[in-house]
């Protein structure tokens, strides 16, 4: 199973949630994307956005205030 | 909700983080100096230590909630999530309750007030309005923020909003100088539409009540009905 990398690092929102949903449509089922941001906002509204959505995601925190999101697109 | 792969994922890169330092002692520096200059302010200046203390503690709420009015505005139409904008009704809904209190005291206090008298921020209502609005409202999508979201991640350390800040700064020093020919072309003709007049202090608290009850409801059916990126 592949594994994407996005890097949004600097980009404002809502940027990264753009991004994230861009890459999650060419993506295959049971395909990861790692995100990388250092937005906190990020954390909220992709989080939200993606759960309301039903695909699984968690995140963790790599450094202070940069985070890693990964999100495992479910259908 | 997550997965095993998730998990997984999670536990290798935790391993591979290395130890963060303690917050702790900056964060107790921190609240210290912000008492003594407190202190310090409410010996030499009344007033200014309500506004350290207030911004303070608006500040921490909205960075810790993640506040953000160019979101709650932005999200329904770009990914039909309403959380914020409901976040934004309910402080209106408090506000006014607030403000009516302040603002009936001030009646009461002196019936036959003028105007200008009543406590808060009471401006001509016209077309400048939504002419202001919606520049504000490109500039702030565009900027990831508005003037509080700005300085809240500023103070996070987001270094891109400091470019936001000198943009902000040189846009209201050219608001300031224009504001003349604004005045007199079209904030000077408005008038000022302040409900309580019109329709006495007690109906219009509650036809503002009732209006925002009835947008938080419609706020809310809207976030459950759509999935407008979904269908992209």
């Amino acid at each position: 199973m592949a594994e994407y990398k996005l890097d949004c690092l600097y980009e404002a929102c809502p940027i990264p949630l753009l991004k994230a949903l861009k890459q999650l449509e060419k993506m295959a089922i049971g395909e990861v994307l790692i995100l990388h941001t250092d937005h906190n906002c990020s954390i909220k509204n992709v989080v939200e956005w993606t759960k309301k959505q039903g695909h699984y995601i968690d995140y963790v925190e790599i450094s202070e205030g940069e985070w890693e999101i990964y999100i495992e697109k479910a259908k | 909700m997550t997965s095993s792969r998730i998990e997984e994922l999670k536990r290798q890169r935790q391993t591979e983080l290395k130890k963060r330092g303690n917050q702790l002692p900056y964060a107790i520096a921190a609240t210290a100096a912000a008492l003594v200059i407190y202190f310090a302010l409410v010996k030499y200046n009344m007033s200014f230590s309500y506004y350290w203390i207030i911004g303070i503690l608006l500040g921490i709420t909205m960075q810790r909630s993640r506040f953000c009015f160019s979101a709650s505005f932005r999200d329904p139409i770009m990914v039909g999530s309403t959380s914020l904008l409901k976040a934004i009704i309910m402080a209106l809904f408090i506000s006014s309750i607030g403000f009516f209190i302040i603002q009936y005291r001030a009646y009461l206090m002196n019936p036959s007030h003028q105007l200008k008298q009543i406590p808060g921020q009471l401006h001509p209502m016209g077309i400048h309005t939504a002419i202001g609005a919606i520049l504000f409202g490109i500039g702030m999508v565009i900027a990831g923020g508005c003037a509080s979201g700005v300085l809240v991640r500023i103070g996070e350390g987001y270094i891109m909003q400091v470019m936001v800040l000198i943009g902000f700064l040189i846009g209201t020093t050219i608001g300031a100088r224009h504001f003349e020919f604004w005045d007199r072309i079209l904030i000077s003709k408005a008038p000022i539409v302040y409900l309580p007049h019109h329709i006495g202090y007690f109906p219009a608290l509650l036809l503002q009540l009732l209006l925002l009850v009835i947008l938080y409801f419609i706020a809310d059916w809207y976030d459950k009905k759509n999935n407008i990126m979904s269908t992209m």
